[in-house]
């Protein structure tokens, strides 16, 4: 496969960030629902929403939680880490929440949420999503931590893997500049 | 309508998405094997998106017409966003993602089923 010219970076594979390596997956699985989950809510709400308005409003309220999280997971500057592990947390309690509640009170849920029963209409992929989610971004976390070390103690070793968005100067050893 | 088309998608979506598992375990990247195989999908999905679209237009109808065209519009989309997502990958995630488009096109299937039992699965 012919490699397009990359940005004016180094390396020639493109820069791993939440989107790549197994964030490809998780970006995808997010996707999916975020899909899902707003279509079936602009459904409900759109055509019959006296009818259990609380479950639609739940279910628009979780569309908006997986579109946060596919758009800050592929997006994986510092920043929308931060969001993505804010959305993420909310996500499994309400996950968590809205399980217990349709259980213990099914009156309210006379139609599901992709959240009813811990997301059991969904084989529970909306309980684990969101823990795989927290744990990939706890990775990330601890890597970008790593690096702003290894870059405050010896900042010429520069080691081109991890690109953070706070950019420090590049150290002179490495200032090969690229023809622009 | 016959079970023929619904039943087939089922069952090669099921089998690819495992020769796509097969790939990730294997630690294989995207290939040409995966993205033919995709097109098989896109295919037998669009047979099916054309098959309901004619009963709709004989009169039939479901209980949530809304819904269905939901369906009719998302579904065809599942292996056409996930072949570019996956082609994106240098590593064995992207036949994950692939993956994960062959299990949510078997699912969807049942759910046509779900929402219009006319469509036989």
């Amino acid at each position: 496969m012919s490699e397009p010219a990359a940005s004016p970076k180094t390396g020639a594979s493109p820069p791993e960030s939440t989107r790549t390596g197994p964030g490809r997956l998780l970006v995808a699985v997010y996707g999916l629902f975020a899909l899902s989950a707003s279509a079936r809510a602009a459904v409900q709400i759109g055509t019959k929403f006296s009818h259990a308005p609380v479950a639609y409003v739940l279910s628009a309220f979780a569309a908006v939680v997986y579109i946060l999280a596919t758009v800050t997971l592929s997006n994986g500057r510092p920043t929308a880490r931060r969001i993505a592990v804010v959305s993420c947390s909310v996500e499994f309690i309400g996950v968590l929440a809205v399980g217990t509640w349709s259980i213990a009170d099914p009156a309210t849920f006379p139609d599901a949420t992709v959240w009813s029963g811990y997301g059991s209409g969904y084989g529970f992929v909306p309980l684990v999503l969101p823990i795989f989610g927290l744990l990939w971004l706890r990775h990330w976390a601890r890597r970008a931590r790593r690096a702003s070390a290894e870059r405050a103690i010896v900042p010429s070793a520069g080691d081109g893997g991890v690109d953070e968005g706070a950019h420090p100067a590049r150290s002179p050893v490495r200032s090969v500049r690229d023809p622009e | 309508m016959s079970g023929a088309v619904p039943t087939t998608i089922i069952v090669y979506s099921l089998a690819f998405a495992g020769f796509a598992l097969l790939m990730t375990a294997l630690n294989r990247r995207m290939g040409l094997t995966l993205l033919v195989g995709l097109g098989v999908l896109e295919i037998l999905l669009l047979v099916l998106v054309g098959m309901i679209v004619a009963r709709l237009a004989d009169g039939g109808r479901p209980a949530s017409v809304p819904t269905l065209i939901g369906y009719l519009i998302a579904t065809p989309l599942v292996p056409l966003i996930a072949g570019f997502w996956g082609a994106l990958e240098r590593s064995r995630w992207g036949p994950a993602v692939i993956a994960v488009a062959g299990l949510a096109s078997a699912v969807l299937v049942v759910r046509f089923h779900e929402i219009w039992p006319a469509i036989h699965v």
